[in-house]
């Protein structure tokens, strides 16, 4: 089931008629997983809140699962799309755990069994049963960040965005965050993640697109981008310390389009062997 | 000269059951610039609130030990009077710029300390020299990007003339060029104005090459406290990860290749490297 | 409803009335106070309104008091009925004055807060004793206005992300949907005012009693000027009153047409 998830189609926006979406063309296919990058101000979250109807178009179309996103509630499409923002304490407010886990699931009417049935699946998931009946803001802010995670995932969205999932967090929770995208990978989601960490997405995410002031200035795989400087540069992002090394030793024979640490390895014998 | 001395510290939060900082003990030499990292709730940002004296005054809870900053015990010295030798600047740019500008914020501390309006009005023009904010003196917080709030923030510090600067994540919600645009600055704080420094980060490759020493926490307890080319070849670092630079440092060196210290940056690695191929070919 | 509190909202102009001290603003805005509480009379509360439009003029703000005045009109028009229908002699020219006095006062303030900022606002109160507590608790809620608004947003759009609808369902039901709202909001801001306490203790806050000023307000030849001049209108009118002397056009009343 080859499907379109997401068509944008000459998408403008402004807000407060300073305009922060200028023309952005973008398809989006089931079981994608695609980080949007750019720096603080690129239109990344503006661009992502239309996907799930926050804001319509000024001007242009947006589409999702087929549907023109004007036509219908926030409601309505947030069935099908889940949206993670980058802050859980902007969310969590019910009694226990598990009461914030189920909100979604109540509010979309599904049925008592099969809510049970959800919220422990998603607990489980996010390792936090044990927590389920305790008050959401007695956990700490890594378990706080699972949570809202959990109550996303909890009524099982068919594309899944996440806002600036790696921002502030320490290396092991960045792992488990990987691995939760490849799970969601696994499991035919499609997945949308907005960062401008650079060495979180090399080699985790098959499609990088680059935003700068409004504007997507690049769309590939994410050897190619990542190894673009040019682009990178434009927004704002660092390049990762492969690349950045590759460059520099452009000269002695190592491509530039290396991500990862093995390949650099590989190359830098063949160099020394000789 | 030892500007802090910590000595056997430990420190449990009210209400809490367990120890927040177990058995802490280190000194700092004046001019060091620290790297203080480690997992979420290892402690990091509690040990950085002893310095300031907010932990024991502000937060209360049980603190053991010794702490003596500039030669004054913390326990007895109220927050406001520390607060004139060691700086602080917190993650959330939001929450340290209270006033409608960026040159009253700046003056703010220096209005606490209670100082002559002249030496206010040229600290404060010596200040936003020193940090290039001529052109948003005049503009309020929320007109600002998260850089610039952060900067306004080290500012409005600076203008107090602390010895020790202490930052607890002050990049965590800024972008990368801002967040290296910073952390250059804290760099040259350290090195021009020779400021003790104290930065608690995350961001391991952005720093290793700039400060002179690397303390990692675990579950309350200091695991490791040395230079950066030594910490980064201990096992224990793998708790925060190593920049992907040391482990193709490590992957050559386990073929054989000697490659000497371990590189703390890309332009680093890569001098090695060039060396080695000049050498063998 | 956004466009009443236009007319009170500071814009940074260059004219005279913005570049008057505070403090000079104050004893405008006091004086026409007492001035229009002390009238019951259609006449002199028009003078008093009056008196405040060259003020609109100078300072360049017309669009903006007018914007708010219009807004208003609601209250205006619910004043004069109730002021009608509630006295029992004199109605019309009671409801006449009460809407006199409403429009004198909100004339009033709204010319000094077009012209002053918040900060000197709270500078005068502090040259005239406020503690710096108080000044600094009004200065930094105005500060903090914009991020709260921001919060809120984000809140909603995260809790309609979850399928919350807010307009749906009865009113019971519209209320309930608040609750995800007001929740968050009230923790995220308590918890922002506890790291904003720590930050004003690294800034040394509350080391002295007694702190000192970066800015400074001084009175100038103008400022006194403007002074003198209200104070001899504003007197001249009190002073009328107090000692029964207004003149008789003064003391017009309309005709008891109810």
């Amino acid at each position: 089931m080859v499907e379109t998830v997401v068509e944008v189609e000459n998408l403008y926006y402004s807000y407060n008629s300073h305009p922060v979406l200028r023309g952005i063309n973008l398809e989006i296919r089931r079981g994608e997983i695609v980080a949007i990058m750019g720096e603080n101000g690129a239109g990344k979250t503006t661009l992502i809140k239309h996907f799930n109807g926050l804001l319509k178009p000024k001007k242009g179309l947006v589409k999702v699962f087929g549907v023109d996103t004007r036509k219908v509630s926030v409601a309505e499409l947030s069935r099908k799309v889940g949206l993670v923002f980058q802050n859980p304490d902007h969310q969590l407010f019910a009694e226990t755990v598990e009461k914030e886990v189920e909100f979604a699931l109540r509010n979309f009417g599904f049925k008592e069994e099969v809510i049970k049935r959800r919220v422990e699946w998603a607990l489980n998931l996010m390792g936090l049963t044990k927590y389920r009946n305790r008050s959401p803001f007695t956990l700490s802010i890594g378990e706080r960040k699972r949570l809202a995670i959990a109550s996303v995932l909890s009524y099982d969205p068919e594309l899944i965005i996440f806002d600036e999932p790696t921002a502030g967090q320490d290396f092991l929770q960045k792992e488990r965050i990987a691995e939760l995208l490849n799970l969601l990978r696994t499991q035919g989601k499609t997945v949308i993640i907005v960062t401008h960490d650079v060495e979180f997405v090399a080699t985790r995410f098959e499609r990088v697109i680059v935003m700068s002031q409004g504007r997507i200035i690049g769309d590939g795989s994410f050897r190619k981008i990542l190894s673009n400087l040019e682009i990178l540069k434009k927004a704002r992002l660092l390049p990762p310390q492969i690349v950045k090394c590759a460059w520099l030793l452009s000269d002695i024979g190592i491509p530039r389009d290396i991500i990862y640490p093995e390949e650099l390895v590989e190359k830098l014998e063949k160099i020394l062997r000789r | 000269m030892k500007v802090i001395e910590i000595k056997n510290v430990t420190f449990t939060y009210r209400g809490n059951n367990e120890p927040s900082l177990l058995n802490i003990n280190f000194e700092v030499e004046k001019g060091e610039f620290i790297l203080l990292t480690g997992p979420s709730g290892c402690g990091k940002s509690t040990l950085c609130r002893l310095f300031n004296g907010l932990i024991p005054h502000f937060y209360g809870g049980k603190l053991e030990g010794e702490v003596i900053v500039l030669d004054m015990n913390v326990k007895d010295t109220p927050t406001y009077e520390l607060a004139r030798h060691v700086g602080m600047v917190f993650q959330d740019p939001e929450n340290q710029l209270f006033l409608s500008n960026v040159e009253k914020e700046i003056a703010f501390g220096l209005e606490n300390l209670g100082l002559p309006r002249r030496e206010i009005q040229r600290r404060v023009k010596e200040v936003i020299e020193y940090m290039g904010l001529e052109n948003i003196k005049d503009k309020a917080p929320y007109e600002l990007s998260g850089g610039q709030q952060q900067k306004v923030a080290i500012a409005s510090v600076l203008a107090m003339q602390p010895e020790i600067l202490v930052l607890d994540e002050p990049t965590a919600n800024l972008d990368p060029y801002s967040s290296l645009d910073l952390l250059n600055i804290v760099t040259r704080l350290n090195k021009e104005l020779k400021m003790t420094v104290i930065i608690v980060e995350h961001k391991l490759e952005m720093l290793l090459d700039k400060v002179s020493r690397l303390m990692l926490m675990n579950k309350g307890r200091i695991v490791l406290d040395k230079a950066p080319q030594e910490a980064v070849l201990n096992s224990k670092i793998k708790i925060v990860g190593v920049p992907k630079i040391i482990e193709v440092y490590e992957q050559l060196k386990g073929t054989g290749y000697d490659l000497g210290k371990p590189p703390l940056s890309p332009e680093d690695f890569v001098n090695t490297i060039r060396k080695m191929v000049d050498t063998h070919g | 409803m956004d466009s009443i509190f236009e007319g009170f909202k500071f814009k940074k102009k260059n004219t005279i009335i913005h570049n008057l001290d505070p403090r000079a603003k104050s004893v405008y805005l006091v004086m026409s106070f007492i001035s229009a509480l002390l009238f019951t009379e259609p006449i002199p509360l028009i003078i008093i309104f009056l008196t405040s439009l060259p003020l609109v003029f100078i300072a360049k703000t017309f669009r903006e008091w007018s914007r708010s005045m219009k807004s208003l009109s609601f209250f205006i028009a619910f004043i004069f009925i109730l002021n009608l229908i509630s006295m029992t002699e004199n109605r019309l020219n009671y409801a006449f004055s009460m809407v006199f006095r409403f429009l004198a006062l909100t004339s009033a303030f709204s010319v000094f807060f077009l012209t002053t900022t918040p900060d000197d606002f709270m500078s005068a109160l502090e040259k005239i004793g406020l503690p710096k507590e108080y000044t600094l608790m009004f200065t930094m809620s105005m500060r903090f206005v914009p991020t709260l608004a921001r919060d809120l947003q984000i809140i909603v759009d995260a809790q309609k992300s979850r399928g919350l609808e807010l307009e749906k369902g009865s009113l019971i039901r519209k209320v309930k949907n608040y609750v995800p709202i007001l929740i968050p909001l009230i923790i995220y801001e308590i918890r922002r005012s506890i790291m904003i306490a720590e930050a004003l203790e690294a800034r040394a806050f509350g080391a002295l009693k007694q702190t000192t000023s970066y800015t400074e307000l001084k009175m100038k030849f103008k400022d006194y000027i403007f002074i003198i001049i209200i104070i001899i209108f504003f007197g001249t009118l009190i002073f009328l009153k107090i000692f029964n002397l207004m003149p008789v056009w003064m003391t017009i009343k309309l005709p008891e047409i109810f």
